[in-house]
Order: structure tokens, then sequence, then C-alpha cells
């Protein structure tokens, strides 16, 4: 075999230097000495991994997630979802029951019972019960208090467009992604909702492409204490990183139908060629076995197997660069005979990344990880396991559901227009047929998930065609 | 008094003998239970039962420093502290000085800093801070709360005084890791971000001084992308055509020539290789890519051919996106 050569370091050796030389020589002990090692995925050791912590409980360290209950259980649940398992119809009751118990009394949830209602629990609690939840009493659907959390989210809303994750809290791109989310599924989207929001995004891009965790405004002062955001200075707090980088592109794609609106002149604006440059970027090398990293010069872990891996298609949805999906039944006969030649058109390097979370995300014992020797736990399982998801399948807008759903809208009393955009483009996400790419053959396949929800496509159907009032057509393919 | 560890359970305390402790789940059989201590359990459910009642007082203070000590990410006791620290209008250094032990404790959790920042807000007295806040990045050097914290304290004062030694501080931090990238971005963040520092006013000048100290810092480690992002972030910024760069960018994208010690005339401008750097560099001949691009015509085969070489030989993972450069200016071409 080739020895993957480790990265240059120009006989200067500095900390980063230095530690990522240790976790070169790390990971290349899971490189297997014979190229035709099988691989495979632990589908069953994961499965046990999660039972075991839904229902025997998790250890005292856990403690330190106390306030995110509701993403320990949507963690496990969308996991079990990408892995095709479901719950029983009494551990599914007991679970929604569970989400219900951290529902504030003035809207949104909290961290777990009797905490502050939060925007990041919140879209971990909704997203928790579009897997589980179903519509009617005690279903958790309809239990949830919509008008309540309009206004705990409007309660949030800063002058430059963004949002604190909960009261005297902090201003990130997380919250703002949590918060679109939980709209877009529950049917809450207006225009007064997201005013500037756009704006308070496309200012968190760094000079490097990615996006960091917020921006700061400045203000010019006006007469008698009024005062107005300025469009510049409005610098980037902190360095361009993976998970901000995934949540600000999917508030930028879902902010699309209001971006639409603004005046073209003054419309915030994003440098996709430089967010093209930095996301390719963040791939490692060989010897890195293909995982990604979240920063420049950081150590590359298993988690941005999504919040990097998932951005190409999110980017590829907004026209830029390739792997942007073809509709199957397209009508014309003559381009049958070319449609596959190209059959991965992607611009990362999706088998790779298949790799390094066969060869090094699984722990031995069950559950996935940022990389050895560490410990696996619920977030690396599901964010290994949507990386991983996204690097076999192709999900793109297909313009052939958009048609059909277009077709089939009907009508609602409030804010039509913007609804229905939201609606279509959200459901218009459909799985390419026919270009799926597994490493280790077809044992190891899990479900597509929705690239800008990580749902199921099934689950996001179902909840949104419930909270829109809408019917969904039969997929023609 | 709440650190100890062997401090008796709220449960056990007279003075909390009028507040009725809530327990987390009634009437639920929760899924993925946590297995908590007593002193957890114990501490959370009389936290329950202060917030249900809104009591603010200070022995609020103490079961909020509790629960914190126990789990710093508990965002619900952090807030009902700063809520209760406000009502009672207490001496907010004394909490300062709490936090300059809770932050270097739990230097990862996102409301230590926050709690810093809502508490720097009402005193007002940005000044200190800069000092806690180096010492802290000795500990961790690429801390996102830290460096964001130290972001937001600069530009939410906007104080010239608090300016005024920030690009050496940015230097030195550089100076101890060339390859930190927080370092990096601070330094982009106080150049050119927000707003002209004094001194900084003939932008130009400023550009031209960039320019000098990333090009020093390729030549000591050429395959550092910190770096390299650095010098892209300083062209795309002042507009500069990435083509200036074209004299310094060539020896760093090829083998090192046999005869590289015995260069003749140094230009100051254009510092070579260092001995030690791994030659051709990858980031070099990216660079080199986008200027043959840039001029279009001829040049573009140029370009082609330098991505190739990145596809198959240099950097491999990277192949497809490379292909997909190729495909796109070769399309260009064509039209």
């Amino acid at each position: 075999m080739v020895f993957p050569r480790p990265f240059p370091t120009d006989s200067y050796d500095t900390e980063t230097s230095e530690t990522q030389a240790e976790t070169e020589s790390t990971l290349l002990k899971h490189l297997p000495l014979d190229p035709n090692t099988p691989l495979v995925l632990q589908k069953n050791l994961h499965m046990q991994y999660l039972v075991r912590n839904l229902t025997q409980g998790l250890p005292t360290r856990y403690t330190s997630q106390d306030a995110s209950q509701p993403w320990l259980l949507y963690w496990t649940l969308q996991s079990f979802s990408i892995l095709g398992v479901a719950l029983d119809p009494d551990n599914k009751q007991r679970t929604i029951d569970t989400i219900l118990a951290w529902q504030h009394p003035d809207g949104g949830f909290g961290g777990g019972p009797g905490q502050a209602a939060h925007l990041l629990p919140t879209y971990a609690a909704v997203s928790a019960l579009a897997n589980v939840g179903r519509p009617g009493p005690r279903g958790g659907w309809d239990q949830v208090d919509r008008a309540k959390m309009y206004k705990f989210f409007m309660s949030l809303k800063q002058p430059d467009g963004s949002f604190l994750v909960s009261h005297h809290a902090e201003v990130d791109a997380r919250g703002i992604y949590c918060l679109l989310v939980t709209a877009y599924l529950l049917n809450l989207l207006t225009p007064e909702l997201v005013e500037g929001t756009a704006g308070f995004v496309a200012s968190c891009q760094t000079y490097e492409g990615g996006f960091s965790s917020s921006s700061q405004p400045y203000y010019s002062p006006g007469p008698s204490g009024t005062s107005t955001i300025l469009n510049a200075p409005r610098p980037p707090l902190g360095e361009a990183h993976g998970g901000y980088t995934f949540c600000s592109l999917g508030s930028w794609i879902m902010l699309q139908p209001f971006l639409a609106l603004e005046d073209p002149s003054t419309r915030p604006s994003v440098d996709f060629k430089a967010l093209l440059r930095w996301l390719t970027h963040m791939q490692g090398l060989p010897i890195e076995l293909g995982g990604f990293r979240g920063r420049t010069n950081k150590l590359v872990d298993g988690c941005y197997s999504w919040w990097v891996g998932g951005c190409f298609s999110l980017l590829a949805s907004l026209g830029i660069g390739g792997g942007q999906g073809r509709d199957v039944d397209t009508g014309s006969s003559d381009s049958e005979g070319e449609l596959w030649d190209e059959v991965d058109d992607s611009l990362w390097n999706r088998i790779a990344l298949q790799e390094y979370i066969l060869l090094a995300g699984q722990h031995p014992a069950g559950g996935l990880r940022d990389k050895p020797p560490k410990s696996s736990d619920a977030y690396h399982t599901l964010y290994c396991l949507s990386g991983l998801s996204s690097a076999q399948h192709n999900v793109f807008p297909s313009p052939a559901r958009r048609s059909q759903l277009r077709g089939s809208w009907s009508p609602v009393s409030e804010f039509n227009e913007i609804r229905k955009e939201a609606f279509i483009e959200a459901l218009s996400w459909t799985e390419e047929e026919g270009t799926s790419q597994i490493i280790g053959g077809q044992g190891n396949r899990v479900n597509a998930t929705h690239p800008l929800f990580n749902l199921t496509i099934t689950h996001t159907e179902a909840m949104m065609q419930h909270f829109y009032g809408q019917t969904l057509p039969q997929r023609k393919f | 008094m709440t650190s100890e560890p062997d401090a008796p359970l709220f449960a056990d305390r007279p003075e909390w003998e009028d507040v009725v402790p809530l327990p987390q789940y009634e009437n639920v059989d929760p899924l993925a239970p946590i297995f908590y201590t007593d002193e957890y359990k114990d501490a959370t459910n009389y936290f329950r039962g202060i917030v249900k009642t809104g009591e603010m007082s200070p022995r609020v203070l103490e079961l909020t420093e509790n629960i914190i000590r126990q789990n710093p990410a508990h965002y619900s006791a952090w807030q009902y502290r700063y809520k209760t620290l406000m009502a009672l209008k207490a001496p907010l250094d004394v909490e300062l000085r709490l936090m300059d032990e809770l932050a270097v404790r739990y230097l990862k959790t996102y409301q230590v800093w926050h709690h810093r920042r809502l508490l720097v807000t009402e005193t007002r007295e940005p000044g200190p801070e800069l000092e806690f806040i180096t010492k802290s990045l000795q500990e961790d050097m690429k801390n996102y709360h830290t460096w964001s914290y130290r972001q937001w304290l600069l530009a939410y004062f906007n104080d010239d005084a608090l300016w005024s030694d920030e690009l050496n501080f940015a230097d030195q931090m550089l100076e101890s890791d060339i390859r930190n990238n927080s370092a990096w971005h601070h330094r982009f963040f106080v150049v050119f971000q927000s707003g002209v520092r004094t001194g900084d006013e003939n932008r130009e000048e400023v550009v031209r001084r960039e320019l000098a100290f990333v090009k020093n810092y390729i030549s000591l480690a050429p395959n550092n992308a910190s770096a390299w992002n650095y010098l892209r972030g300083i062209l795309d910024h002042s507009a500069t055509p990435y083509s200036q760069l074209l004299l310094f960018v060539t020896p760093y994208s090829v083998p090192r020539s046999p005869d590289a010690d015995l260069v003749d005339v140094i230009d100051l401008e254009n510092p070579p290789p260092s001995m030690g750097a791994q030659l051709p560099c990858v980031a070099a001949i990216e660079f080199l890519a986008d200027i043959h691009e840039n001029e279009g015509g001829d040049d573009i085969m140029k370009a082609t051919e330098l991505w190739r070489s990145l596809a198959d030989e240099h950097d491999t993972i990277r192949k497809k996106s490379r292909e997909y450069r190729i495909r796109d200016a070769l399309q260009k071409v064509q039209v």
C-alpha cells in the first residue's frame, strides 16, 4: 500500500503541528494494512448502545447535559431513524410525554422540566416530536403552544436582526438556525419575525469564507437617544467554524423566500466562492482518513462529517458547484443514454468521508465518536451517522416535486405567499434515484436525511403537512 | 461555603425549610434519565421550587452558585442568578472575582463567558478584562468563547485605550504558535473589520504592512493554511489583484531548486521559502492557479495544468473540487 504522507510541517514545530502529528499517528493505526479488509457499519452495536442509553439511563457524567435533555433525546431518536428503526408504541408515548414536560408555560421548550425556554432545546424538542409524535390528544403535535412560541421568538429578537438564544443569553448562529427550523416545521413564519435576519447572517461570514458565531453591530448615535445600526463595520466575532457555518448556510437558505422580497440594491449577499473553497479545505488529508475539521489548523472530528459535509448539498441547492441532482422523470427521452454518465459530480470526497466514519468513527463498544481513542456519545453518534448519510445519498430540491407541490397547494388565510414558498421549498427536497454511493456494501446503507432539517423526508412531510393544513400529492417517483 | 464538598443538602438546612422542593418529573416516567448525584438532585429540586415562587434573595445566589459548580452548563441557573443580582443590586465586582475563578475552571462553557459579558455591560469597566482574557488564552489558545468575548469587548466599548495594544497582542499570540488560526482571525478583526485605529489611517500603508507581515510568516512555514487565508483576506478586502503576488508565490509553487541557497540578491519584499520548507506547497499552487484563471486567455490552460497537478498528485483528497474548477474555467473559455 501507499503510505499516506504526513502533513508538511516545514521543520517548524508548534503546538498545533505537534497535536496534529499525534492525531495522524493515532488515525494511521486505524487504516487497515490490507486494502481489501471489509468496512462494516456496526448497526446492531450502535443500536444497542442507543437503546441502552434510552432505557437504562445515562451515567452521572451526563449531568453536564442536564440542560440539554431534548438534545439527548433528539440525537438518539434521529439516529434510530437514520438506522431505519422506530420505537414501539408504548415507548413512543413515554417519549412524547417526556418531551411535553419540557414545554415552558410562556412558550418554547427548556432543557428539562422547570428550565427556562431556550431556542436550542426548542428545536431539539420539536425535532424529536417530528420523529415520534402525531396529531391528536397526547400525540405531542397539537400540545405545542404555537402562539406562545411565536411570542417567545419575538421576545428574543434584536435590532440587528439576530436573536438571543434565551432571555439574557447570547446571540449566535445556532439559535437562528434552530428558530428557523422550528418556524418552518410549525408554520410560524412571518416577515416580521425574520426582518433583518438575512443581513445578520451575511455579516457573520469571515475573510476565510466560513461563518463565525455572530457579529457585533455598530450604531450611529441619533438625536434624543435614537440610534441606527450601521451597515459597516459589523465585525464577525470568532473565526470561521464548521458548526456555525452549517447553521448560517441553512438559515440563509431558509430565508430565501424573504430575501426575494427585499430591495435588490440593499439585499445582503454571501461570497459563495469563498465559502466553497473554505468548505473543501476542511476535509482532512488521506493520513487523516478524509475526515472533516471544523476550523483551519484544528483537528478532524467525526461531528463535522455533518456540519461541514452536510453543507455541500445545501450549496448545490443554490446552484453552487456540482451535485445539483436530477429528476428521473424529466420527460425527455433523448437524454436517457447519457443521464448517468457521471454519477458523482459533487465537490467533495464522499468516499473518503465514509472511510473515516467506518474506520475511525465507530467505537468498538457501540456508538460513534469524535476520533479514537475517545469514547462515543449520543451527539457524535447522530452527527457521524448523518454525515455518513449525506456522503451516501444525494438529496436535492427537485424541480418536478416543486411544481407538483405548487399545483396542489391550497391557500391559507395568513401570510399565504410566504408560507406557500416555505412549504414548497422545504418539501421539494428529494432523494436522487440511482446515485447512492455506499462504501462497504449495501449492508452499510443508512436512510437519507433532509439536508436542511436533519429529519427523514417522511417525518418532515408528515409534520409540515399537518401544521400547514395541506394534503401532499403522491410522489411520482 | 457552597463549594465545600461536604456541605449539607438544602433539604437538611433549617433556613430552607420554607421552600417547597419540586421534583423534576411528576407523572412522567422519562426516557434516557440521567443518574444524578444526591447533591445535584437536591439543589435542582430547590431551584425549581424557587423559580416557581419567583424569589430573588441572597440565598438564591448561594443556591445558583451551588448548581453552577455542579453543572456550569445549567443556563437557567445562570439566567436566574443574573436576574437576582440585578434585583438585589448586588456588588458586581464581587461577582466578577467569583467569575475569575469559574471561567478558568469551566473554560469551555458558553455561560461563564456570557455571564461575564452581562456583568461588564453593567459595570462598564472593560479595562481589566483584557488582561484576564490574555491569561485565559494561555490555558487554551484556541478557545472560541474566549476569543469572541475579547472581540466583543473591543467592538462593544470601542474605546481607544482598549484598542491601543491589540496588534501587539495578536503578534505575541502568533509568535507562540504561527498556526493558531484564532490569532490570525483576531489580527484581521483588529486591522480590517472594526473601523480604523489610530495610526492606521493610511489604508494603503496598512495593506503594505500586512502583506509584508504575512509573507514573512509564509516564508517561515509555507504549509500553513491560516497564513494563506490571511493573505487572501487582505487581497480580497483591499480589492488587490492576486497577480501582484506572482513574484512572491512562484518559488513556493515548485520543487526546491538545487541552487536555492546560492541566492545573491535578497529581495526584501519577497522572502524566499525557509531552508526547512517542504516544497512545492499546495496553497501556493492553488494561489498561482487563481492568478492564471483571473488573467484569462491562454493563462487558463496554465491554471488547469496546476489544478490537474493538485488533483492527481499534490492534494488528491480535493480532486473533485479541482476538477470542477477545471470544467468551470474551460466552460468560460468556450463561451
